[in-house]
């Protein structure tokens, strides 16, 4: 287990500063009142095995008991460098993004299942859409009770969408809670 | 054009080139022009061979049109640098040349009649080895033969030592030492050479030095330094990884990286927190109100056409 250096760390942000944009300074400085001590202490990021994981610092402090061979996860594990050295968000880090997302998107009952399983997001299941959405951008899909089922990357900007045949994708898919069931074993 | 004239053109299709070695001018020409016309009606003939042998290769359909692979090159190219020099043969080699003589690791022992190795531990004729050495009539008395034969090794050696130095210089003076040697051979005294030795560049130095140092136990860190010399450069990645708890007391170093990354990425990105076009829509918004001068659509709109009872003064 060790902190991420600075170059691992600027990933690490960017990645999800498409999701959440500046609510990054909330997620960074959230106070934590998990350990015995008084005062609040921090959320930290930390790297074991090639997995980042947001861990609150007093949890950190009593994770240091254990060895690095036996420590299998802290915390909650955020995402994952690949073995050519890119990072990539897991399903994992869900209730941080959807607490703090700039970009949300609201899906049909009817296309929640598709969606659940791996599919894209087409425009004849969307629901409600924030504006201002530029394609590029990170965007979290919650189901139309406000449940949080998973993230992508928007294809098309907000007006676009509307333009769009009910067969255009709108939001690529990236993570959905169906991984749970899928990727068990990955995760 | 003709095709007999192609076997006269050597062509070398691997660099498109063609050459005609029996070209002669028919008569001096007189002017530039002619003969600017002269070469190229001879350079445009030339072109038309290498053109047509390059037809005549089978071609593949690409995007661009049909694609012929060419055969490789038979022109020879001159060398870019020069052969390397030949070291001169050191003093050993010549005399190696002369007497072809074959050196066997292993020599029978004539005190011991065993099998023993020529040099290293348990040789043959080891000096410490002799009890007893005859006196011979050549001798002075008073002479102590064991220490003689000490002497002599002691001679043997120096004068080696100095037939290596001596190779080396001439080596040296030839150009045909790698630069870390070459490095020891300009340390020698070296008299009467007009020649001057090659300079050694700064990196070169720090290179040779750093392979000195390599021979140490502890890689050359501890080795005295001379006044100015730097240190050696770290060789291969480093990582200095933060402390995985931030220690009581110190400054948490880790922190201030996250503060200073996030403060990056927020600068970045700190055009975009005004949205244009959402701003503007406001403000025309605003405007637009203010220009009709209604505030609420809710309120009652005033009737201008509607009279007041007070409106008619005549009465």
């Amino acid at each position: 287990m060790r902190p991420l250096d600075e170059n691992e760390t600027t990933v690490v942000f960017e990645k999800i500063f498409k999701f959440v944009g500046n609510n990054l300074k909330n997620i960074v400085e959230n106070p934590s009142h998990e350990g015995p001590e008084p005062e609040p202490g921090r959320y930290c990021f930390r790297l074991q095995k090639s997995r980042v994981y947001y861990v609150s610092e007093s949890l950190v402090k009593r994770a240091t008991n254990i060895s690095r061979k036996s420590l299998v996860s802290l915390g909650t594990c955020i995402g994952k460098y690949t073995h050519a050295g890119s990072f990539h968000l897991t399903i994992m880090s869900l209730n941080l993004l959807a607490a703090n997302a700039k970009h949300k998107v609201w899906l049909k009952p009817t296309s929640e299942m598709s969606f659940l399983y791996g599919n894209h997001v087409l425009k004849g299941g969307l629901g409600r859409i924030t504006d201002s959405i530029v394609p590029g951008d990170g965007v979290v899909v919650f189901s139309m009770s406000d449940v949080p089922l998973g993230f992508g990357i928007a294809a098309k900007s907000t007006q676009d969408c509307r333009k769009l045949d009910p067969n255009g994708i709108v939001v690529l898919h990236q993570a959905d809670i169906g991984e749970y069931l899928r990727d068990e074993d990955e995760l | 054009m003709d095709t007999d004239m192609d076997q006269i053109y050597q062509t070398d299709v691997g660099n498109l080139l063609a050459f005609n070695p029996n070209h002669r001018f028919p008569s001096t020409p007189s002017s530039r022009e002619e003969l600017v016309k002269e070469c190229v009606t001879e350079g445009t003939k030339l072109v038309q061979a290498i053109a047509d042998t390059l037809f005549n290769f089978p071609s593949t359909e690409s995007v661009d049109g049909p694609l012929v692979q060419l055969p490789p090159p038979t022109t020879k190219l001159p060398r870019e640098k020069h052969l390397p020099r030949p070291k001169p043969p050191t003093k050993w080699e010549e005399f190696a040349l002369k007497k072809e003589a074959k050196k066997d690791k292993i020599v029978s022992d004539e005190t011991t009649d065993k099998f023993k190795r020529r040099h290293g531990y348990d040789r043959v004729n080891d000096d410490n080895d002799i009890p007893v050495i005859e006196a011979k009539a050549s001798d002075e008395p008073g002479e102590d033969p064991f220490a003689k034969r000490l002497d002599d090794k002691k001679k043997r050696v120096g004068k080696q030592e100095k037939n290596r130095l001596q190779n080396l210089k001439t080596a040296a003076k030839a150009g045909a030492l790698p630069s870390h040697v070459q490095l020891a051979a300009t340390a020698l005294p070296i008299s009467g050479t007009k020649t001057q030795p090659q300079k050694i560049g700064k990196d070169a130095l720090g290179d040779v030095a750093g392979l000195a140092a390599t021979s140490t136990a502890s890689g050359g860190k501890f080795d005295k330094k001379l006044p100015g010399e730097k240190p050696p450069k770290k060789q291969g990645k480093h990582h200095k990884y933060l402390p995985v708890v931030p220690r009581y007391g110190w400054v948490d170093e880790e922190k201030e990286q996250t503060n200073k990354v996030l403060g990056k990425l927020l600068s970045k990105h700190s055009h975009e927190i005004l949205n244009v076009g959402k701003a503007i829509n406001m403000y025309n918004d605003k405007k637009e109100k203010k220009k009709s001068g209604r505030s609420d659509k809710l309120k009652p709109k005033k009737d201008i056409t509607k009279k007041k009872p007070y409106a008619n003064k005549a009465n």
